[in-house]
This record gives C-alpha cells, sequence and structure tokens, in this order.
C-alpha cells in the first residue's frame, strides 16, 4: 500500500462499525462477545506468570501493567502517534510506553486499566483486517492508515476502539512533551533558567514605562 | 527567626487566627508597634522549597508534575455533577483535593476535601492549611481598588458604598508596595490606580500586537501586575530578586520567594522581632467571650494532629482565618451573650458572599509568528491584564460592574495546541510552528455583593476535628450571568481587531468559587444593623475583635483581592494598636 493509494478506512467504520469487527473475528476464528474472555491477539505472547506464592510487590505483574508484547505494541502505537522525524527524537526515544506504563501500573482506575486492554486488543483486531499483520509486524503506511480511521472518528466515543485512541494520544502526548526529548530537542524550549533580564518583544515601538 | 516552644499559658496581647495574606499582615504590623502576638495557624509548617520545586524539569518527577495517582484533584464535571461533600465516588483515593490542587507541586498545600467537608450549593472551595495559606500558590496578580470600587453605590445605586475612600486607602497600598515589592507599569487610570512599581517585565509580541490594537479602541493592556519582587527587598533577608526563570506558569508557588508569599514576606520578619509566637497545627474553634464584660478573651483550638483541646488567653482577637473561614468561626463562637454567633447582632455574618465570576476566555493565534524560530516567552511572573472597560464613563444597558481579563501568550513549557486535531508528522510539526503563536486570555468579573447568597452552619455535618461543617446558599445571578455573555462577545471582538486567528471561544462559566476570590461574608459599613465591622474591621458588637482579611469587603470589584486585604490590614492595625495602647480596646 503506499500514500497514493489508501483504503478508505473511514467508509468501513461509518457504515457499520461492527461489521468489521464481526469480519475480523471470523477470520481470526474466534467470537468476540464475551470481549474480555477471548485474546483474539497474539494469545501466544500472555505472559502471566504470576505464581500466588509470590508477593506482589516482587513479582512481574506488579513492577509492568504492559506484557513485553503489549509493551512493543503500545511502543509502535506511540511512535505512529509522534514518529521521528528530521527535527527530533519521537516517543520511542522519548520512552513514551515506559511512561504510560507507569500510570497504569499505579492508575486506581480500573476503567482506563481495561480500556488499554481492550483498545490494544482492538488495534491488533483492525490491524489484521486491513493490513493481515499485526500492528507491530505492519509498514508504517499500514499502522498510520489504522489509526487514521480512529483519528477521523475521534468523536464517536460510544466506541471503545475510539475511546482509546484519543486516550492514547492523550498519554502519548503527555509522555512526549514532558520527556527531555520533547522539551529540548523537539519544542527547543528556552525558560527555566536563571535571567538578568527577560528579553519580551524586541518590537520597536516604544513602550510606556 | 528563631522558632521556640509556644507558651500557652500567658495572656498575650493579640491572638491572630490564621497566616495567610491577612493574618501575616497583623502579625507584622502588631508586632512593629511592640504588642506581643500570637499566631494560630490550622495547618502544618512545610518544608515549602521542597514541597513547590519550582525548577524541577517534568522528566525528572516520577509523575512528570501531575498529582501522584492514588490522589485525585476535582474536575470541572465533579464540582457540576456531584454534590459537596464530594465524598462518594472516590473511595479509592488516598486523598482527594480541590481543583488547584492537581500537581505534585501543590498537593500538601491545599487540604484533603473529605477531611474538611462542607455542604449545601456547588463551590469550588479551595482551602489551602499550611503556614502561609493560599499567598503559597497565589496568582500573584497584585491590583489596587478605586473610589470606582469603594463608592460604587454612589455611581449606580446597587449596594452599599465601604465605609472608606481610595485617599484613605492610599497611603497603605503604599506601604504593601514598598515593603513586598510590585512590579508594573504605570498607566494613570483613574479607575485602577498605579501602584510605586519596581521594574516591570515586558510584552511579548503577540501581546505588544492585541495592546496596540486596543488603544485604539480606548482600552488598555498592561503588564501584569505582579505582587513579585524584581528589584530584591533590601529590609528583607528571607526573599531574592525574581530571576525571569520562567515555569511561572506552573500552578504553584515561588522556592526563591521572589513572589510574596506571608511566611517570608511577613512572618518570619515578625518573628525576628522577638514579639511573635506561632502555633501551628491550631484549629480554632472557637473564639472565647469574657460573660462579664462581653470581650473577647481568647480561643479554643483542637491540635490538627493530637487532637488534643487548648485554650489560649489574649486581650484582643484578631480573624484573618479567610472570608469563608472567618464567618464560619464567627457563627461557630456562640454563647449566651451572643446566640446567633460572635459579632453578628447585625444578622449578617455569613451574608453578602461575593467573589468574581469566571470562565468566559478566548484563545487565538497570532499568524505572523507561526513557525518563528522559538523564543523565551514565559520568563516573567506574568502576562498581560486587560483593564476593565465596563460601566466606567459609559452605562451598560445589560449590567452593572465590569470585569477584566487574565492572558499570556508565547511558548511554554508544556505547549500549547496539543489538541490540535489528528496525528502522525503532521501534527508533530504543527504543535512544533504554533507553539509561540498562541495567546489566550480569561475574565474575572464582580459578583454582586447579595444578602441572599451567605453561608451558615450544617446541622448535621462535621469535619474531622468535629467542628460543624458550612453550608453554602450561593449562586451566581442575572447579572453575572449577562455579564459573562459580554465577557466571551468582548473577548472574540478583541481577538478579531488585533487580527488574531480565533481558535477557540468559551463560554461556559466556572463552578462558583473557581476565582479563589471569596470576599465579604461580614462587610464593613457604618451602620451596625446592616453590617459587621467598622471601617477599621472592628466588630461594632465585640470592641477587641478584628476581622482582617477579605470577609470585610463590601463588594468584591474586579480586582483580584490580596493587595487590598493587606493594606485594610495594614490600615486596621496600625487602628488596632493605637486604641490598645490609649487602653481603649
Amino acid at each position: 500500500m503506499s500514500k497514493n493509494d489508501p483504503i478508505d478506512l473511514r467508509q468501513d467504520l461509518r457504515q457499520d462499525r461492527r461489521q468489521w469487527l464481526k469480519t475480523s473475528a471470523t477470520v481470526l476464528g474466534a467470537t468476540l462477545l464475551p470481549l474480555p474472555a477471548v485474546a483474539a491477539e497474539t494469545p501466544q505472547a500472555e505472559n502471566t506468570p504470576a505464581a500466588p506464592e509470590t508477593k506482589p510487590a516482587e513479582s512481574k505483574a506488579a513492577t509492568h501493567f504492559f506484557t513485553p508484547a503489549q509493551h512493543a505494541l503500545v511502543d509502535a502505537l506511540t511512535e505512529t502517534i509522534i514518529p521521528a522525524d528530521s527535527h527530533s527524537g519521537g516517543a520511542r526515544a522519548a520512552r513514551v510506553a515506559d511512561f504510560i506504563d507507569r500510570v497504569l501500573r499505579e492508575s486506581l482506575d480500573d476503567n482506563q486499566k481495561a480500556l488499554w486492554r481492550e483498545g490494544l486488543r482492538l488495534v491488533g483486531i483492525m490491524s489484521r483486517h486491513y493490513s493481515g499483520k499485526s500492528f507491530v509486524d505492519a509498514s508504517p503506511d499500514e499502522r498510520i492508515a489504522v489509526l487514521t480511521v480512529l483519528s477521523n472518528n475521534d468523536r464517536m466515543t460510544d466506541l471503545p476502539e475510539v475511546r482509546f485512541f484519543v486516550e492514547l494520544k492523550r498519554l502519548t502526548v503527555r509522555g512526549y512533551y514532558t520527556s527531555k526529548i520533547g522539551i529540548h530537542d523537539e519544542l527547543e524550549y528556552k525558560g527555566n533558567r536563571i535571567l538578568q533580564d527577560f528579553v519580551g518583544c524586541d518590537d520597536p515601538t516604544p513602550q510606556s514605562s | 527567626m528563631v522558632e521556640s516552644e509556644v507558651d500557652l499559658t500567658k495572656t498575650y496581647d493579640a491572638i491572630v487566627i490564621g497566616s495567610g495574606a491577612a493574618g501575616g499582615m497583623a502579625s507584622h504590623v502588631l508586632t512593629g508597634h511592640g504588642l506581643q502576638v500570637l499566631l494560630l495557624e490550622a495547618g502544618k509548617k512545610l518544608p515549602i522549597e521542597k514541597e513547590l520545586r519550582s525548577m524541577e524539569w517534568p522528566y525528572d518527577n516520577p509523575y512528570r508534575g501531575a498529582l501522584p495517582l492514588d490522589q485525585h484533584s476535582l474536575t470541572f464535571n465533579e464540582y457540576t455533577i456531584r454534590n459537596p461533600p464530594y465524598a462518594a465516588g472516590f473511595e479509592k483515593t488516598k486523598h482527594l483535593r480541590s481543583y488547584v490542587g492537581n500537581t505534585d507541586y501543590v498537593k500538601n498545600i491545599v487540604v484533603d476535601e473529605r477531611e474538611n467537608p462542607f455542604t449545601g450549593t456547588n463551590y469550588a472551595w479551595v482551602r489551602a492549611r499550611c503556614l502561609g495559606g493560599k499567598t503559597n500558590i497565589w496568582g500573584r496578580l497584585a491590583l489596587r481598588l478605586s473610589d470606582y470600587d469603594f463608592k460604587a453605590k454612589s455611581r449606580d445605586g446597587y449596594g452599599e458604598d465601604w465605609p472608606v475612600s481610595y485617599s484613605d486607602i492610599a497611603p497603605y497600598y503604599d506601604k504593601v508596595d514598598l515593603y513586598l515589592g510590585i512590579t508594573g507599569v504605570k498607566e494613570n487610570l483613574p479607575y485602577l490606580p498605579d501602584s510605586i512599581f519596581q521594574r516591570p517585565t515586558k510584552l511579548n509580541c503577540s501581546e505588544v500586537t492585541l495592546k496596540e490594537s486596543l488603544a485604539k479602541m480606548g482600552r488598555v493592556v498592561t503588564q501584569y501586575r505582579a505582587g513579585v519582587t524584581t528589584d530584591g527587598l533590601k529590609h528583607n533577608k528571607y526573599r531574592s530578586r525574581c530571576y525571569g526563570r520562567g515555569a511561572c506558569e506552573r500552578k504553584g508557588g515561588c522556592d526563591i520567594h521572589a513572589a510574596f508569599d506571608s511566611p517570608t514576606g511577613l512572618i518570619y520578619p515578625a518573628m525576628d522581632t522577638g514579639n511573635l509566637a506561632v502555633r501551628t497545627n491550631a484549629v480554632v474553634r472557637e473564639i472565647t467571650v469574657d460573660p462579664q464584660t462581653g470581650k473577647a478573651s481568647g480561643v479554643h483550638f483542637i491540635d490538627n494532629q493530637t487532637m488534643k483541646d487548648y485554650a489560649v488567653r489574649a486581650r484582643v482577637v484578631v480573624l484573618a482565618a479567610s472570608t469563608l473561614e472567618s464567618a464560619r468561626l464567627l457563627l461557630l463562637s456562640k454563647s449566651r451573650l451572643y446566640p446567633n454567633g460572635l459579632a453578628n447582632s447585625s444578622g449578617h455574618v455569613g451574608h453578602n458572599f461575593c467573589e468574581h465570576i469566571m470562565g468566559p476566555s478566548v484563545a487565538g493565534r497570532a499568524k505572523n509568528l507561526v513557525g518563528k524560530p522559538p523564543t523565551l516567552d514565559d520568563g516573567r511572573p506574568g502576562g498581560f491584564y486587560l483593564t476593565r472597560f465596563r460601566n466606567l464613563a459609559e452605562k451598560n444597558p445589560k449590567f452593572i460592574r465590569g470585569y477584566g481579563f487574565e492572558g499570556g501568550s508565547g511558548s511554554t513549557m508544556f505547549p500549547r495546541g496539543t489538541d490540535t486535531h489528528g496525528f502522525g508528522a503532521a501534527f508533530k510539526e504543527e504543535v512544533r510552528k504554533n507553539q509561540g503563536a498562541f495567546i489566550g486570555m480569561g475574565a474575572f468579573g464582580e459578583v454582586l455583593a447579595r444578602y441572599e447568597n451567605y453561608v451558615d452552619l450544617d446541622p448535621v455535618v462535621k469535619d474531622k476535628w468535629g467542628i460543624p461543617a458550612l453550608r453554602f446558599h450561593y449562586k451566581f445571578g442575572d447579572n453575572e450571568h449577562r455579564m459573562a455573555e459580554d465577557m466571551k462577545e468582548t473577548a472574540q471582538e478583541m481577538f478579531e481587531a488585533a487580527g488574531f486567528e480565533i481558535v477557540h471561544v468559551n463560554s461556559r462559566v466556572l463552578t462558583e468559587g473557581w476565582s479563589i476570590h471569596e470576599l465579604g461574608t461580614a462587610r464593613m459599613g457604618g451602620d451596625a444593623k446592616t453590617s459587621v465591622l467598622n471601617q477599621f474591621q472592628q466588630s461594632h458588637d465585640v470592641k477587641n475583635l478584628f476581622v482582617v482579611d477579605g470577609s470585610a469587603f463590601v463588594n468584591a470589584s474586579c480586582q483580584n483581592p490580596t493587595w487590598t486585604i493587606m493594606s485594610l490590614c495594614w490600615r486596621s492595625c496600625d487602628y488596632l494598636a493605637d486604641e490598645f495602647k490609649k487602653g481603649n480596646l
């Protein structure tokens, strides 16, 4: 797929948003409902070793919210939201996925956590539906195509995948523009240092004093 | 300053309740006159520099500066759809904060809402219980009132005039300017008198555009008049001058104390006189009365930590607990002599409650700044102030009184404009190119003082210390809503006139209380039947009781109140000390 030949994903979503979900579910040989019970995406990556004897503070589950496979997916998603370009590094270099992991690990909001788990699963389904590949394996253009569907419909917040996109963008933006790369390389922020005098506007217009 | 064990057995000349702008000023003035003063603060003395960490980069903070995730600060929607005291639905959160408490830097400065419940109508009540109170995190806009405010009734017939004129207060505004430091530019406006300004900050380029454009309409944009010392203060060793370090937009105070706060500006110097004792963690529950004389005799307080009850005696009681807490304490101080609460023979305590309405705002983009190399735009204590223009010379047909706008512009550490639609390379470039081009402003308007807007004590709900909670009966009225409509329209008009591309116009009125400028629950006046205090903030009923905070205001004006609170307080405490020495109290 090239940039000149985009598939009209918006139509898919507008016409019958459940249709593509059903289709993809059929393709994957899985049923969609009940949603949390089905690991439609990469079930082999489910890595839940939490042994009952292990204290939560010491277990892997307590130190990371995302499984390694989910982390790789979030890394790819955030980099698609804010990519590296000739000006500066992107979300991957700024380790935004680590930031989001921490937010979710410490969050008391079960709905937020559920939204992320469900959203990652749905993005995986969407990616397979449109390109036949997982989001991580898809090409940059194929990744953009999936997120474009969600972004172009970002007011349809009754859909969990759209709510997930909004939340993904929110936390990516927050993580990126509070990172070293975001503040210094990307925005070249000049403040937060000691000044003898504030420069202000060097407009020649004299100001009253 | 030396902190020593506080002697609670002796009778002080004066007890000051509350350590914010008013309590700090009362301590400064009274100790300066040689009175032996005990200052009581309900909260702790925080290691404030460690809390504020003004120059910490977000990436060096575990939450990137946000509130730790086991705490929650209330949002606009939550204030709107839930009823006080906001307990239900937040069971999991360790601490529940007001909307201000939404960063890692202020989380310990504002109170836990569940420990400090209130009931009745919705109100975004922001309380800071710690030494210095809200002055630790105030917005710093330091404006004077004029006779357009003090004599507003004479101009439009509404409400009451103050029992003072600008000429009475002007010398005290001067004293506050010189003692605490203020930056700004003289404009010679009759309705917004100039202060004695230190070195001004400068306007950014889009702000210069706005200023020039509005000058043609006869409207005034001036540098943010900040209660910040830009030249330094030779008489104060606890405060540094402003070094324009930026990041001042972060909600939170100034860890070098260039911005005024009550502890370094007033309390520590007062301790250095040897005349001030400070007792923190002292939650005052009652002002006690001598049944023989009818005068105030001291206070009862509960230790915040140990819950133990204490009594202290004083010859004069100076109440400075903040507008709403002071009203609450007067109502709590019921006795056989004063069955309706102390200083309340008029029935006006808690009433005539007023503040500033806010919410209507505009955001725009200066097109000529899009794509320009990044500049340093936030290395200053504030942006700009657009002064009042309604109901000065002309009479507006829709509403009385006025409003002003606070605004800012240019690059900030966290960029404006991340709500741009889309994602990817184009989104990233859009945010980068526009970062210096944004300009925005929001209005603060006068809420009329009305007897019907009031607070009283809840008959059932009590706070963590068993003290009856405050109950609100308070709503914006028609005049405010008509004014808010006008704010939105003029904001847009003025940005369009300046040639800015309008990005967003907000007409939403924020929850009552949002401005944190609550005023007027124990108003001054010449008539003891319709007011609580005389022109020296002295109770009409109880001669040795003074209420020196914002509760004394007769109306709210549209100017931010802190500088006026301190100026009135200075004047009243000069009078207090004089009367004290004459034996009249």
